[in-house]
């Protein structure tokens, strides 16, 4: 790294907040794609926004190119450190400034973790609603960043929808702030949020951002169906969709992946598909809803429907579920998540499209759908040990996405592009698409500096490693439940 | 006469300077100084999958067209648009105006998809996607929302759509003072009811606080007690009236006659210090106060009230060259999207 720029980074930082020593930056030579490592030329830990304002106009300055961080759970290596660059850890900026239960907002530091929001709202009968598996370790910064889901997105969105307002230090570090504190986000005038939400760490950080609050359901109603054929689970979720009802949630797991569920005791029935479905809202709507939503079920072949009788027994049935990534870790050495989206009305043709390829590919694969939205994560197996393993896994991921494509679908629903499905990007845009998004980029940060080198195709390509645990999984600083 | 994307692309490359118009519902914002691309041609629903909560749509289609499709599969566009006898839905969108029942799910933002455009150069593309989540790409056909036609002309809009509610009851509540109808949309805000709308209204003196509760038939009538116990509990109400024939309560404009009409989007924080200063004019705040149409006689005093509050507001109707009122919208990120999208500066 740049002398000078470095000589510029220590009076911004004292030496325990810049780390450059080889052993200080390996728990930031990757994300949660394991795959992809790089090893950065310096991270800070800055601890307020000021600080992260004159690290970025000092990057801008130096043209060194910078990656945003929070906790590092990407799964695309969106924060993969840039060769050579400054990682910017943002974990320090954790301050939850406000919680107002009137206006059911929160206004917070990007380095929050996600499930902190509901707790410190919790008091108030107020939570914050995108849940991401990996809530109690990501940061809203990382949620922001890639406008993560969760299994309970189809009634109240993703992150984009729950963020009013932003402070934003561009690329360039010009400062901007729009949305505020009304419910009404931008309200007049371009959504500046929404723009924000999910442009991956390529226009620059956030520094703060006033989320919206939902009151907590009064009550929940979750289901699981039993099914000995996955299209049969299938169906059910068409009859669902059909009926006008509106659930909270409604989720698929296939054989491999309730057989993962079983390694953290989730204790599920023995099926070929597991349906999950949960209502959420004002007792009295709720129960009526749930008899209807129990009769649909009951009429679309179940051979075992289960439903939660208290909080207890719901979070058995969601643990399963919220932890069949890592449950998934357990069967195989190595795993691919992928996630891919497409109409929900050819969930099943994209299932056995899945079916016949893995089998090409003599791999297993694992699923695990946000069934609602048509939200695939098919958990590719491998050992990475073999040689050639990984990339005949990758390979088989990326026949996956371009099938969503074909069946009119995304090549992510909420994991991003970042590093990994770059190359798959002329795939779902035209040229023009492409061109227009950088440019607006280059528009942004003409020096290409933020998060360089991801979501757009080309640029050069990071090795490719071995499998393996996280660096920090490896410390034991987190676990992927 | 606009049929399509050819035509709106030659017309942009043919003028120097021009103005997206919908159905013109909305006259404030069309008093520009430049050509005017009439986009009412540009009418259809282009694929509908109810089973996918999907609608493409051409944005000149009459939004009336759109909602009646719509309500015969038991959906609905739950951004509520406003002005649905005489908007196109593209307007509906550009100009970022909801109703009440808003309050439920959401604005436009949270249920536009995707869309197909013609920018300032007069190219075409499609920014977002089709299907209910995506994350691949910028987000740029959320910025569209609200962007009165200045950055890019939408010409085909991809919708998420919910199932709507077999039926609804409506209650109203009055207070002796403008600030006990505030505190007691607080309250509700603390509490577990899930309405699908909830208004303010000021009166002449005090103010109602008007609620709307959705769902079943079977269920409708104890929900409505318990609600309305609630709110005589925590808030205590001067009197509290359950609405008959409901659905008229919530056009939320009617009534706001005068010469100049206005959106402003606030804070509930901000709204008793507004509501003061708006004195005299007629006025409800939708969105639990987080949105507010005023209408009043002059659009320059109001423009002069926002200033002063830390405001926006937006004209829908009045006589000034411009409707955006209030503090200034120039914003670094949106001019760096306008000099991408619009370099020449042609789309005003
Ligand atoms: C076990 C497991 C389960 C998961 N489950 C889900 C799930 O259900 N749904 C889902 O959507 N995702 C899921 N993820 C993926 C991941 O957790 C999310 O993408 C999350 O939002 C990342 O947050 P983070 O704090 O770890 O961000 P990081 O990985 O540190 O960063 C992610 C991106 O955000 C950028 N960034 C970080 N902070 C900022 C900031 N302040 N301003 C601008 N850019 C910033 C980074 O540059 C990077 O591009 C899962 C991951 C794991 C490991």
């Amino acid at each position: 790294m740049n002398r000078r720029f470095l000589g510029a980074l220590s009076k911004i930082y004292p030496g325990e907040r810049l780390l450059t020593r080889d052993v200080e930056l390996l728990p930031y030579e990757s994300d949660a794609l394991t795959a992809f490592q790089t090893k950065p030329g310096a991270v800070v830990l800055p601890e307020n926004a000021d600080e992260v304002i004159a690290t970025v106009r000092l990057c801008h300055e130096h043209s060194v190119p910078f990656v945003a961080r929070g906790s590092g759970t990407s799964l695309s290596g969106g924060s993969l450190p840039i060769a050579d660059g400054l990682t910017i850890a943002l974990n320090r900026l954790n301050r939850i400034k406000r919680i107002d239960p009137q206006q059911r907002i929160a206004v917070v530091e990007p380095g929050v973790v996600n499930l902190h929001i509901s707790q410190a709202a919790q008091p108030f009968g107020l939570y914050y609603a995108p849940d991401p598996s990996s809530q109690s370790i990501c940061t809203i910064g990382g949620n922001i960043a890639f406008n993560s889901g969760g299994a309970h997105c189809l009634k109240y969105g993703m992150t984009s929808n729950h963020v009013l307002g932003m402070k934003v230090a561009l690329a360039d570090g010009s400062l901007t702030e729009f949305g505020g504190e009304s419910l009404d986000g931008c309200g007049i005038g371009p959504d500046l949020v929404g723009l924000f939400v999910g442009s991956e760490g390529l226009f620059g950080i956030a520094l703060e951002m006033t989320l919206r609050l939902l009151p907590i359901p009064e009550l929940y109603r979750t289901v699981l169906a039993a099914f000995d054929y996955l299209g049969r689970a299938g169906d059910a979720v068409s009859r669902v969709v059909a009926s006008g009802l509106l659930p909270g949630a409604i989720e698929i797991m296939d054989r491999l992946a309730i057989r993962a569920a079983e390694t953290v005791g989730a204790n599920y029935p023995d099926a070929e598909a597991l349906l999950i479905v949960e209502l959420e809202g004002e007792a009295l709507q709720v129960e009526a809803e749930f008899t209807q939503l129990r009769e649909l079920i009951e009429d679309s072949g179940a051979f075992e429907i289960r439903t939660a009788q208290n909080e207890d027994e719901r979070a058995r049935i969601w643990k399963g579920r919220k932890s069949a990534f890592s449950a998934v870790g357990r069967l195989s050495p190595d795993y691919i998540v992928q996630d891919g989206v497409v109409p929900r009305s050819r969930l099943g043709e994209a299932l056995s499209q899945i079916n016949a390829l893995k089998r090409s590919y003599g791999l297993e694969v694992a699923n695990v759908f946000h069934a609602g939205d048509g939200n695939l994560h098919p958990l590719i197996l491998f050992d990475g040990r073999e040689a050639g393993a990984l990339r005949k896994a990758e390979a088989l991921a990326g026949e996956i996405l371009a099938m969503c494509v074909e069946l009119g679908g995304s090549i992510t629903g909420e994991h991003g592009v970042g590093v990994e499905k770059r190359d798959y990007m002329p795939a779902m845009f035209s040229e023009a698409e492409l061109d227009i998004m950088l440019a607006l980029r280059q528009a942004i940060d003409p020096r290409e500096i933020a998060n360089r080198g991801k979501m757009f195709p080309s640029g050069e390509a990071p090795a490719l490693k071995m499998q393996g645990m996280h660096p920090l999984e490896r410390q034991g600083l987190i676990s992927r439940e | 006469m606009i049929a399509n994307e050819k035509d709106i692309q030659a017309f942009v490359k043919a003028h120097a300077r021009l103005h997206v118009r919908g159905r013109g519902s909305k006259p404030a914002l069309h008093q520009v100084d430049a050509p005017a691309l009439d986009l009412s041609g540009l009418r259809g629903i282009v694929d509908y999958q109810p089973q996918e909560f999907t609608l493409t749509v051409r944005a000149g289609t009459a939004l009336r067209e759109v909602m009646a499709a719509l309500a015969e599969q038991g959906q609905y566009l739950p951004f509520d648009p406003l002005l649905a006898d005489s908007a196109s839905i593209g307007g509906a969108v550009a100009s970022n105006l909801s109703g009440s029942r808003r309050h439920r799910y959401g604005g436009a933002r949270d249920f536009v998809l995707g869309a197909s455009v013609v920018d300032g150069t007069g190219q075409a593309y499609t920014v977002g996607g089709k299907v209910v989540k995506n994350a691949a790409g910028f987000d740029l056909a959320k910025f569209l929302v609200g962007s009165l036609g200045r950055y890019a002309i939408m010409t085909e809009l991809t919708f998420k759509v919910f199932p709507d509610v077999p039926q609804f009851r409506s209650l109203r509540f009055r207070y002796e003072a403008l600030a006990a109808a505030l505190e007691a949309s607080y309250a509700l805000n603390g509490s577990r009811f899930e309405l699908d709308a909830l208004d303010i209204v000021p009166g002449a003196v005090g103010a109602e606080l008007l609620a709307r509760l959705g769902g079943f038939r079977e269920t409708l009538p104890a929900r409505v007690e318990g609600f309305s116990q609630f709110v005589s509990k925590a808030t205590a109400p001067q009197q509290v009236e359950v609405i008959q024939d409901e659905s008229s309560l919530w056009d939320c404009l009617a009534g706001l006659n005068g010469p100049c009409l206005a959106k402003v989007t606030l804070a509930p924080r901000q709204l008793l210090a507004l509501d003061a200063a708006l004195d005299g004019a007629n006025r409800r705040y939708t969105l639990a106060g987080n949105s507010g149409f005023v209408a009043c006689e002059d659009a320059g005093w109001l423009d002069d009230v926002l200033a002063r509050h830390g405001l926006r507001g937006l004209l829908l109707r009045g006589d000034v060259p411009c409707p955006l009122l209030g503090l200034p919208l120039e914003n670094v990120l949106a001019a760096r999207v306008k000099a991408t999208l619009d370099p020449l500066g042609k789309l005003v």
